[in-house]
This record gives C-alpha cells, structure tokens and sequence, in this order.
C-alpha cells in the first residue's frame, strides 16, 4: 500500500493499490485512496486523470465471428498447403520421399494434439528462476505465477488450471453461468466462483490464502473444505496431513510476492532464508547455527538477487557470500 | 515483462510450425482486421490483404527476426502492406495522398459503449471530442483502448520510445477530460 510520494501521474499509474482503487476492485485499497484523496485535496486532478488513463474508454468491439475466422484460417493454410506441394515437387525425389515421411509423422502427432473441431490444445505458461509473469487466462482471470512455477490448462476447458508452483489467482465471476474455475495441484483442488486467493505448492505440499470471496478445497484424501478470506490452510497428500492452518493471516505476507516483493514479519532467517531458495533457486550453507534463529522483519525483492542479499544482511545483521549457486551465511 | 508464449508461438512459426501459426492467425486476425477496416474502411479489401499479409508472413517466416513481441511487428507490417495496396488499387486521391507513419483513425458513436466506467467518458460528445484529438493521440488510444496493447508495444507501432507513447496517452486523456468540463461548464 501507499509508502511513496506521489506527485506524478506514473507514481499513481505504477501502483497497484491505486489501481485497485480506480477499477473498484479491492475493498481495502477503495478504502484506503478514498480516505487519502480526502487528505489529498490538491492532488484530486492528478487522480482523477490517472483513474482515466487506467479506465480508458470502452468500445464495442465490431470483431469477426469465430465462424469466419476459422474458414478464413482454412482458406489460407489450404493456400500454404498447395504451395508446399509445389516447392516439394521441384526437388529431388529421394528428398521428397523423405519429406513425405516426415510429413505423415507430422500429421500424426498434429492429430494426437488436435482433433479435428474440438482441437484441445494445451497451454502452458512457465516462469524462471527470479522471474515472474503477469498473465490474462482465456476467460479473464488474472494470474500472477511466482518464480519457477507453471501453469497449463486446455484452451477447450478453460476454468480448469494445473499448477506447480506458486500463483496469485483473481478468478472473473461469471454471473450469467455461473460456471466454476478449478485450480488442481497434486495434493487438492480449488473450487472457484470468482475471488482472489494464492496457491503455493512448493515442498511437497499445497498451501492455499484465501484474501476475497469463498472457495471451496477438494482434498485428495476426498474431504472438502470451505475458506474464508484471510484463512489460510496447508495440506500434504503425500502423508495426508493438513501442516498448518491459520483463521486470520494478514493477506501482505502470502501474496506481497506478487507486488514484487517478499514481507516477513520477525521470521527467523532460517525459514526467512528457504524463501530465496525457492525464488532464485539457491542453497544455502548456515556457517554458524546461531545465524538460523535470528529474526528478521521486513521486505526483500524477488526479481533481484544482489539487493535481496543486502537487504537481509543489514536486517539480520549476517553476512552472506554468493558462490556461484550457494549462499554462505555466517556470522559478522 | 517478457511474453512468453509470444516468444514459443514466434519460434514455432519460424521452425514451419502449422499449429503455432494458426495460433497467431487466430488470435491477431481480429485485432488486426478491426486495425484494417479502420484505414481502409472496406470490408473485402480488409480481407483480403489480411490474406495476403499473412501468406507472406508464413513464406518468408525464415528471414523473420527474432521478437519478444508480436503484436508491433504484426500491426506496423500489415500497415504498410495494406497502405501500398490501397494506393496501388485505387483511384481514390484521399489514399494516394495517405502517409504510412501517420494514420488518420475516426471513430464513430456505434463504437463507444453507452456504459462507461468513467464518468468522463460518459459524456454524449465524446465520439467529437476523440475525433477532435490529434491523429497520433487517437492512434494512441486507438491501439490502448480498441487493440487492447500495452504501452510497449504502442510505442514500437508508433516508432516512439515508451516514455514518448505514454505521453501521447496521457496528453489525449487530459484533452479529452479538459473539453468534457468546458462542455460541462457551458451547459450548466
């Protein structure tokens, strides 16, 4: 939430609670500018032209129909079709028989992925190590997926999504059909109406944050779970055990990661310390035991590896050295 | 942020991959097909150099160079090979006369949905007050608003950096917002 200065249209434009706030779409973040605007009363213009640039103004899109596209589509690949043949033709033979081979193989594949109208096709998002992506699903969800972490689902069932990884899910509610949004991970499945919440499935568990709305967990052992927001539950199939579960947790320490940064809050280094394993895909070496219980508050960035290590040695007065993969944590 | 799909989908395509051009046919041909009609203003003209656009596309995939994002090479090429065409075909001055750097897009009241979310752009003269703007904001909100690109993108389209482009965004807001208080001012 809002830390900074703001006094040009980018500083309002660059912050997500800001543009929360102009979609309507975060109750805490609505409340919270509206109160500041009335603090603010000089920089009412400013806001209210960066409301503008976010909301934009709306058309009524005149696109073609799925139908035409489609026979335009098979207009076209029957053109780039006839114009292989051709080029195949004029080269030699023993070169056209192999590429017939290939061809046939081709097809095949092509039809184990595609069927001929219902075409499933997969699609997958992945995320590297310090990265992570902002992505719009097919029916408008939003998904922020966290470093190493991916995603797919088919493009035919869309509101069904497998996970590995961590993600922050804000799922579109589809009044008119009320149809559901899953999310699957090995050890259970979400069931979504539309709401905001955060999956992590990192360590042979999935660990669930519920911040708005109401879902529904499907244990794989077969028991189900409502969650309310700020509830939070941790659940392993691998010895059927739910590892932690929690009634009100605020929502800045399981889904700041999304806004670019990790928040902890008297954390002791140790457990401070797997975090960065997981988003930059490190180990790490403690030099003296003594280092692992300190605690440590405050926010580090995940997309940055250098200011991340400094930021936690001045926090837990540590010093840590990078050798290529390895961290080496040590007294000072 | 990098897109990464984008990338595969480029890749694929230029490998030969059917399946992955298809998924660019797929998904570009509407936004691209609204873009056409909005400068040539015909329905089968639009069409047909889509498929011819894209034909060339898909033969000269090899000399393609590497991209990050799709949507800017997508709009400035079928641009500039839609414009040549509507030179070369027609007998029209207006077109002979038609810059490829600089498009002239107009809107019309059809487009604008009656339920806006800001209260700005709510106002029953806006279709004018857009038409009004000029033509590098209305290609700028054109291509944010209509297309649905980010900034980026728009700015490599319009061959501006980022800062440039958002500027160009901004400023055609902040006309848009000072024309509909003076019309509000005048009719009170």
């Amino acid at each position: 939430m809002a830390k900074k200065n703001y006094n040009t249209i980018e500083d309002f434009l660059s912050d997500e609670s800001f543009n929360n706030w102009a979609k309507a779409n975060r109750l805490t973040d609505v409340d919270f500018w509206d109160e500041w605007i009335a603090y603010n009363p000089n920089k009412k213009d400013l806001v209210y032209e960066a409301k503008d640039i976010i909301l934009g103004v709306q058309f009524k899109l005149n696109e073609p129909s799925k139908e035409k596209i489609n026979s335009e589509w098979a207009l076209l690949e029957n053109k780039i079709k006839a114009n292989n043949l051709e080029v195949q033709k004029k080269q030699s033979p023993s070169y056209f028989k192999l590429i017939g081979i290939a061809a046939s193989i081709l097809l095949l594949i092509s039809v184990g992925l595609y069927t001929f109208n219902g075409n499933p096709e997969k699609i997958t998002y992945k995320t590297a190590y310090g990265e992570v992506l902002n992505l719009k699903l097919m029916d408008g969800s939003l998904v922020t997926l966290n470093a190493n972490s991916s995603i797919y689902y088919y493009k035919n069932d869309n509101r069904k999504v497998w996970l590995t990884g961590e993600a922050f899910f804000q799922v579109d509610k589809k009044t008119t059909t009320n149809a559901k949004f899953w999310v699957v991970t090995d050890d259970l499945n979400v069931e979504v109406y539309g709401t905001s919440f955060n999956v992590d499935t990192k360590h042979q568990k999935t660990a669930v944050f519920l911040e708005e709305g109401s879902i529904w967990l499907e244990l794989k052992n077969g028991t189900t779970q409502k969650m309310t927001p700020g509830n939070f539950i941790s659940y392993s199939s691998v010895n059927n055990l739910i590892t932690e579960q929690k009634e009100k947790v605020d929502s800045r320490f399981k889904t700041s990661w999304k806004d670019g940064s990790i928040i902890f809050e008297k954390l002791p280094l140790v457990e401070a310390i797997q975090k960065i394993q997981d988003t930059y895909g490190l180990t790490a070496i403690f030099k003296d035991e003594t280092c692992k219980t300190k605690l440590i508050t405050g926010g580090i960035p995940i997309t940055n590896l250098s200011i991340c290590i400094k930021a936690i040695e001045k926090s837990a007065n540590v010093k840590i050295t990078k050798l290529k993969n390895q961290l080496i944590i040590q007294k000072k | 942020m990098k897109n990464l799909s984008d990338e595969y989908v480029w890749k694929a395509l230029k490998e030969g991959d059917l399946n992955a051009f298809s998924i660019l046919y797929k998904t570009y041909y509407p936004m691209l097909y609204n873009y056409g009609l909005k400068i040539s203003r015909k329905v089968p003209l639009t069409e047909d150099t889509l498929q011819d656009f894209f034909l060339y596309v898909y033969e000269h995939r090899e000399n393609l160079s590497d991209l990050d994002s799709i949507a800017p090479y997508l709009f400035s090429s079928y641009r500039r090979h839609l414009i040549k065409t509507l030179k070369k075909k027609s007998k029209i001055v207006s077109f002979d006369e038609m810059d490829v750097k600089v498009i002239d897009i107009q809107f019309t009241p059809e487009e604008i949905l009656t339920h806006q979310e800001s209260e700005t752009f709510k106002n029953k003269n806006i279709t004018v007050l857009l038409n009004k703007l000029p033509k590098r904001q209305k290609e700028a909100i054109y291509l944010k608003y209509y297309s649905g690109l980010n900034t980026n993108d728009i700015a490599s389209i319009m061959e501006v950096n980022y800062q440039s482009a958002a500027n160009t965004i901004h400023k055609a807001i902040k006309n848009l917002r000072e024309e509909v208080s003076i019309l509000q001012l005048i009719n009170s």
